[in-house]
């Protein structure tokens, strides 16, 4: 077995036999992806209409074609109704194989039309990429044996690797010294601007107060998320999954109280994601009357 | 799914990886929903980013001056009230390079004339940078006076100020 076989079998478990609790867990994460999906398409829909003037900063094929022309006459929420109107085929596996691809180019459009005024966010990564293995989960593994391993196995590889690459610019944009406390009170201080501008009003929060009071905390607080970074792509085996998921969401709690940045979505996803759900969902389905078991 | 169909799987992946790979180096780490997470790489640079001032009440003589932080000239306004995303109107702010007359009027578009009212809102950047080793300056520059008629630029600041690039 080549190296990369290796790490398939830990992501797609082929021996693993499919069960109906992994089915259950896995039509409840399509819902989880899609109802966001749902939910960004429209709230970003909704601001560009009111807000969205000028391109500041072009991302995505926005570089290719100037957005702006769809920033009015409803047209991010003609989008974000042609998007939700083919999430429901989607979901139930009616039309062609492609239109999860449909749903993620018209997703993209709308996030690359409402983040055109110079913010880059990365809170609904995630989800975009879960659209993403889906979209060619559907084309390449549409069986349904095949897709739902296909899809999680796939979420896990780029959720890992992200966090891993994170690590690696940082190591390359800055250097090991990275750590540096300092930074950190950098960082503390910028995002309290955001606070105050955006509330009217803000304070450090103790966790904040004892970055800002030791550079050796701050130091420990920055060495332990980045590390944590490091040891994202162990996501891919199976085994330790659940101990590698419950560090990144610890250093996402971690980043929320030191920096005030949420990230609800990658949080949520990663507790679908990071822990053998499917076993629970087994136990459960093992309760209900045998007539009931067959049906589900 | 069986085992050769996981090793068509991780070909796939590998298949995917080159283009992930190939969009996120021609744009800049960042093609939606690939990123190589650059967020928090550059560590330790001065940062700019923007706010808004209510300075209706304060007299012209003491808006456009350059202050530390806590000492700034008027109220900060919640721009959560007036609807506005923070971060889009920080980087509005200073990642805009040329304040044209169609970006200012951008800017008055984004808060809404309806909501300043009579009211006389300072647009101001706002940096901070390391000190020696033990502390963070935060200074608050006046930028732009957002009032229902219009947009003034600063008088201490020079007009060249206002055409050469984003970020001071």
């Amino acid at each position: 077995m080549t190296w990369y076989e290796k790490i398939g079998h830990q992501l797609f478990e082929p021996d693993r036999e499919q069960t109906p609790g992994e089915i259950i867990v896995f039509r409840l994460f399509e819902l989880f992806v899609l109802g966001y999906t749902i939910y960004y398409v429209w709230k970003w829909g909704f601001y560009t209409e009111l807000r969205n003037i000028e391109v500041v900063l072009p991302l995505g094929i926005a570089n290719y074609f100037d957005v702006s022309l769809l920033f009015s006459n409803n047209l991010t929420l003609i989008n974000a109704g042609v998007i939700t109107a083919l999430i429901i085929p989607a979901y139930m596996r009616r039309g062609p194989k492609w239109i999860y691809m449909v749903i993620l180019i018209l997703f993209h459009l709308q996030y690359v039309i409402r983040f055109s005024q110079g913010e880059i966010p990365h809170s609904q990564n995630l989800i975009g990429m879960s659209v993403f293995a889906f979209a060619i989960g559907t084309i390449f593994f549409p069986g349904k044996k095949e897709l739902p391993r296909f899809v999680m196995g796939a979420v896990i590889f780029f959720i890992g690797l992200g966090y891993t690459s994170a690590f690696f610019a940082k190591l390359i944009g800055t250097g090991i010294n990275w750590a540096d406390g300092r930074h950190l009170w950098l960082w503390i201080s910028e995002k309290g601007i955001d606070i105050l501008s955006r509330d009217g009003a803000y304070s450090p929060n103790l966790l904040q107060q004892l970055a800002l009071g030791s550079t050796a905390a701050a130091t420990m607080i920055l060495l332990i998320g980045w590390l944590t970074e490091l040891i994202g792509f162990t996501m891919w085996w199976n085994r330790i999954r659940p101990y590698t998921t419950t560090l990144l969401i610890g250093m996402h709690f971690g980043i929320t109280l030191t920096m005030n940045i949420r990230f609800d979505a990658f949080v949520l996803q990663l507790i679908i994601v990071g822990y053998p759900w499917y076993m629970i969902a087994d136990h459960l389905v093992e309760q209900v009357p045998k007539p009931l078991q067959l049906r589900i | 799914m069986n085992r050769s169909e996981s090793g068509r799987a991780m070909k796939l992946i590998g298949i995917v990886l080159i283009v992930f790979a190939a969009l996120v180096a021609t744009h800049e780490g960042e093609f939606w929903p690939f990123s190589i997470y650059p967020m928090f790489s550059q560590a330790g640079n001065p940062w700019t980013r923007a706010m808004v001032l209510d300075v209706t009440d304060i007299p012209d003589e003491e808006i456009w001056q350059q202050r530390p932080l806590s000492e700034k000239r008027g109220d900060p306004l919640p721009v959560r009230s007036v609807g506005v995303d923070q971060i889009d109107y920080s980087n509005f702010i200073s990642k805009t390079e040329n304040w044209t007359q169609s970006r200012r009027e951008a800017l008055l578009e984004m808060f809404g004339r309806d909501n300043i009212g009579n009211s006389r809102w300072m647009a101001v950047k706002v940096r901070g940078e390391p000190v020696g080793d033990d502390s963070v300056a935060v200074t608050v520059k006046p930028w732009l006076l957002l009032t229902r008629q219009g947009v003034e630029e600063n008088p201490f600041l020079d007009e060249s100020d206002y055409f050469r690039g984003g970020d001071h």
